[in-house]
């Protein structure tokens, strides 16, 4: 099963779109400026909305429809993010896999997601007032920090083994 | 002294070696400036979006207008520093660097962009608030803002494959 895999990863990233990105002279830092223009906005759909769960920031919208609001764009940001990551992925599967920040980085991605339509989600939605302030404090630094942590990830795998 | 000595020279002393010798200082450094893009230009992108009527449309511009630009200053600080210590470790790279000169550009243009929009627009805000769409001026200020900050994305990207 694994053999099969990495035989299909193989595959496709010795494909020709694939190799043409790889090695075009603009192809890579296109689809790096796709993937940085992703996480500029679905960041800040995450920072305007913690701002909003801190009661900080934003207090004008209720929860629920500041985070209607939000979500075509964190949705659109977010698969815009993922796609190109995956390209760029491709490029050289067998150096990102031996990549300690990668593999970092690939865990908090998966626990982020976890968080954000799990529990981020579900306190968004049963907002009823300022007794649970404290809570939403708590989950608006858990979403913060595990979406910047996956940033500081990506940024270590330039420099760090 | 010329432009090219001066950004030689700059690139030179003693700070921006210390910069560019640590081997923590310069990743640090890097990763603060682009870690603050979504609370700086991903902030100003949200309320561009909402000048176009593409986003936040249950609300008034001015209700997210203060809060936007209160965050994004704080950002945009973060940016400003990084940026300026990155330069200077790289100066006399950059200098030559035709990506890194349309950043500049274009950073200029959306200074002009952001002085208009707050000299022209900003005032009579509460005036076509209410009326859920900005004017025809105000939109296009946000048009621009949007294409442009993308471009200065994709310049910053690109240059660092050039240095």
């Amino acid at each position: 099963m694994m053999a099969q895999l990495q035989a299909l990863l193989q595959w496709t990233s010795e494909s020709a779109p694939i190799l043409f990105v790889r090695d075009s002279k603009y192809g890579m830092p296109a689809v790096q400026s796709f993937h940085l223009i992703g996480i500029t906005v679905f960041l800040a759909t995450i920072f305007v909305l913690a701002l909003r769960l801190a009661g900080v920031g934003m207090m004008d919208w209720s929860l629920p429809s500041l985070q209607r609001q939000l979500r075509p764009w964190a949705t659109a940001a977010l698969t815009l993010v993922l796609l190109s990551g995956f390209l760029i992925f491709l490029g050289t599967p067998s150096k990102y896999l031996a990549s300690n920040p990668f593999r970092f980085k690939m865990a908090v991605l998966g626990l982020a997601i976890l968080f954000q339509f799990g529990v981020v989600r579900r306190v968004v939605r049963a907002e009823t007032g300022s007794r649970l302030a404290r809570r939403h404090l708590a989950v608006a630094g858990i979403s913060l920090t595990l979406w910047f942590l996956v940033g500081w990830a990506g940024r270590a795998i330039a420099f760090v083994p | 002294m010329s432009l090219l000595a001066w950004c030689q020279w700059l690139e030179h002393s003693a700070p921006a070696l210390a910069i560019s010798e640590s081997i923590w200082l310069f990743p640090f450094i890097e990763g603060s400036h682009i870690l603050a893009l979504p609370v700086s230009v991903g902030m100003i992108m949200l309320f561009d979006l909402r000048l176009l009527g593409l986003a936040f449309r249950g609300g008034a511009a001015s209700s997210i207008v203060d809060e936007i630009l209160r965050w994004s200053k704080f950002g945009f600080t973060v940016m400003f520093i990084t940026g300026g210590l990155l330069f200077m470790s790289q100066a006399g790279k950059a200098y030559g660097n035709s990506f890194f000169r349309a950043k500049l550009i274009f950073l200029l243009m959306l200074g002009i962009n952001a002085a208009v929009y707050q000299a022209v627009f900003y005032p009579k805000m509460a005036q076509w608030d209410s009326a859920g769409r900005a004017p025809f001026g105000a939109r296009l200020c946000a048009a621009l803002s949007l294409i442009v900050w993308i471009a200065v994305i994709v310049c910053g990207r690109t240059m660092a494959y050039q240095l």
